[in-house]
């Protein structure tokens, strides 16, 4: 994350400390239809890597539930 | 299916039909961290309950309670304690987490559980743990901004 996003983001954490909890809610809950994963009643998985292997095999790539690029590996093993 | 309606204060609907039934249970992913303060957005409630069939039958009686269809093969699941149960069909989507990436064992995640925001949370550093461990691009791209919150958190007066 560049230094002046950080620094932002930052401001918006001490600024969301600072609701109530029912504030937070509002700002962080809503709604936006995802393609496939919202196509379903329910589905159930007996392991995490079978669900994540049904991402990969059934979400569209821009959902973010697919394979890891070089660098996004790059960032989990240094965060 | 596209939602007609949608509330954000699912949580507390959540958090009021389990203390009802009294589900043993914590908040977990993005929705936890956002109950804690992260300045995310998530549609879903995401909770980490005990792995077991009273348990689970107390989750089944919440949810009906809740307006979600519990039948079938849905409530054998959530009894067996499926590592992943993920309901669409009632207010808003939950998803039953039994067995969370990068966490051995429930009873160490309750031990450390956060009830600062009234709810049960699991503590900061297990939800980050258990989006490292899930390894996915959303978990590349949210870690360093969890990071960052969690530093701020810990640090709140």
């Amino acid at each position: 994350m560049r230094d002046e996003w950080l620094e932002d983001f930052k401001e918006q954490c001490k600024r969301n400390l600072r609701r109530s909890v029912e504030d937070r809610m509002r700002y962080g809950f809503n709604y936006v239809y995802k393609p496939v994963l919202d196509d379903a009643d329910w589905r159930s998985f007996d392991s995490m890597e079978e669900y994540r292997r049904w991402c990969r095999e059934n979400l569209p790539e821009y959902l973010g539930y697919g394979e890891l690029s070089d660098l996004q590996r790059q960032v989990l093993n240094e965060t | 299916m596209r939602r007609e309606t949608f509330s954000p204060l699912q949580a507390q609907q959540v958090a009021d039909a389990f203390a009802k039934h009294g589900v043993d249970y914590m908040f977990i992913g993005k929705s936890g961290a956002i109950l804690l303060g992260y300045p995310g957005t998530t549609q879903d409630v995401v909770v980490f309950p005990r792995k077991d069939v009273e348990n689970g039958k107390r989750i089944v009686a919440a949810l009906l309670d809740l307006g979600f269809s519990i039948r079938g093969d849905l409530e054998a699941d959530i009894l067996r304690g499926k590592d992943f149960v993920q309901i669409k069909n009632g207010p808003f989507d939950v998803d039953l987490v039994f067995a969370p990436d990068g966490i051995e064992h429930y009873d160490q995640a309750k031990a450390r559980i956060d009830l600062s925001s009234g709810f049960p949370v699991a503590n900061i550093a297990d939800i980050i743990e258990s989006k490292r461990a899930a390894g996915r691009p959303r978990d590349a791209i949210e870690l360093p901004q969890l990071r960052a919150f969690q530093k701020d958190y810990e640090q709140r007066d």
